[in-house]
């Protein structure tokens, strides 16, 4: 995903540059697929969260726990606002929601990411006031140390302490040791962020 | 000038050189593996990798993965042009490309696709290529999916003309009779589910095995015998 010029905060649908519309028809899946469904925990995000569904994972470990997913490739923090202001979180009251987005934020500085999770973290706790937040600490990525690594973990950091007084949210890092002492990444763990082992 | 056909570099916009990475591992890995079969292509490609059907149908023919999700034409010509097949003699290609060049027709996507080809051919002279059609998506009809079906009306008559080169589509298996396309094949309308996978590889393994099969013969491969194979 390129730099995108929109606030992390500000709700912003993707707009259909390719011509299949597949964004949107992911949007209204979601909403429909929520209808007459009782999910006790929903995971929403970027890749990482789709991609969870598609592997043995997903039916061994979340499935059973009565999980719906609503991940989408790409998107940033905007993204994810826009669609859970947008019916995603109308027909269901799940116990936890899982958040796991802000590696896709290009452009944006953490201040801003971090901005863009909390907007996020406030309409989920608007509408399912009941509901717990699980978010999810961003992962390193790159074969080598890089800024977007150095920006993850300022996102991290910067989120960690923002949800620290916060009762209804909590914030976990998912990062088992991805980063070896030479500070690579072995493809093995990570192919690219859009596929990814489960290994977490 | 076809622009399809210009070998281009992915840009680091993002900032952690994951393309130039995934392309330095797999010039590394042609030093050491003797692949039988390398598949080339875009996420399609790569993605396959991650999945149960790679390690019981495509692993045990020694195939190489040399997939990066979204590449053009121009980027797996570039690739291929900078030591992705260095070292390596495989007996047949696996090329699978074309969906992600947006900014080009269909015209061009298929010249692009058979450039690729053509310089298959001439650098793996003992290798046979198989052409995959690219796959439908979308939720519904859309245009890219009428672009697609050009590229792949366009393949089907011009890879067979380029040598030992099979054109594959299987992409009627994928849109049902409302012309809608099923989240348990395509979790997003474009990439493959698990058991999208499945009903691609069934065809593909066995053109695949077919294909070594020949390649095994000592006999001379005439024109007539791979056009045999050219499944539609």
């Amino acid at each position: 995903m390129s730099e995108d010029s929109h606030p992390a905060d500000s709700p912003t649908p993707c707009q259909d540059i390719q011509g299949d519309g597949r964004w949107m028809s992911l949007h209204n899946r979601f909403v429909s697929d929520s209808k007459g469904k009782e999910p006790d925990v929903l995971f929403v995000g970027d890749s990482l969260v789709q991609l969870l569904h598609e592997f043995e994972v997903w039916r061994k470990l979340f499935s059973p726990l009565h999980a719906l997913n609503f991940g989408v490739s790409g998107d940033a923090t905007q993204h994810v606002l826009w669609r859970l202001i947008n019916g995603e979180l109308d027909y269901i009251s799940p116990k936890v929601v899982v958040l796991w987005v802000g590696t896709n934020n290009h452009g944006h500085t953490p201040e801003q990411i971090c901005g863009g999770i909390m907007a996020i973290i406030n309409v989920i706790h608007q509408k399912l006031p009941h509901a717990h937040t699980l978010v999810l600490g961003l992962l390193p990525r790159g074969k080598n140390p890089n800024p977007l690594r150095e920006r993850n973990a300022s996102v991290n950091a910067l989120v960690q302490a923002e949800v620290a007084s916060l009762s209804h949210v909590s914030f976990l890092d998912v990062d088992p040791g991805f980063i070896h002492s030479d500070g690579s990444i072995l493809h093995q763990d990570m192919k690219q962020p859009l596929s990814r082992k489960h290994a977490v | 000038m076809n622009p399809a056909a210009q070998p281009l570099p992915v840009q680091d916009v993002q900032g952690d050189a994951r393309w130039i990475s995934q392309h330095e591992r797999f010039v590394q890995e042609c030093k050491d593996a003797e692949p039988d079969v390398l598949f080339i292509g875009d996420s399609m490609v790569q993605l396959m990798q991650q999945h149960e059907v790679w390690r019981d149908l495509f692993s045990p023919l020694h195939a190489l993965n040399f997939g990066l999700a979204g590449d053009t034409t121009c980027n797996v010509l570039w690739r291929i042009q900078n030591g992705e097949l260095q070292n390596i003699q495989p007996k047949v290609v696996v090329l699978w490309v074309g969906t992600n060049n947006h900014q080009h027709t269909a015209e061009q996507v298929s010249g692009g696709v058979t450039a690729i080809t053509q310089i298959l051919i001439s650098q793996l002279p003992r290798a046979k290529i198989i052409v995959l059609g690219l796959l439908p998506r979308g939720e519904h009809q859309n245009s890219l999916r009428e672009k697609n079906a050009v590229v792949n009306e366009l393949l089907r008559s011009s890879v067979p003309q380029l040598g030992p080169a099979q054109f594959l589509d299987v992409s009627a298996e994928f849109v049902q009779s409302d012309g809608s396309i099923s989240k348990h094949d395509m979790f997003d309308f474009l990439h493959l589910t698990a058991a999208g996978y499945q009903t691609l590889s069934k065809p593909l393994h066995d053109l695949l095995l077919q294909t070594l099969e020949e390649t095994s013969d000592s006999a001379p491969h005439t024109q007539s015998v791979s056009s045999q194979f050219d499944l539609l």
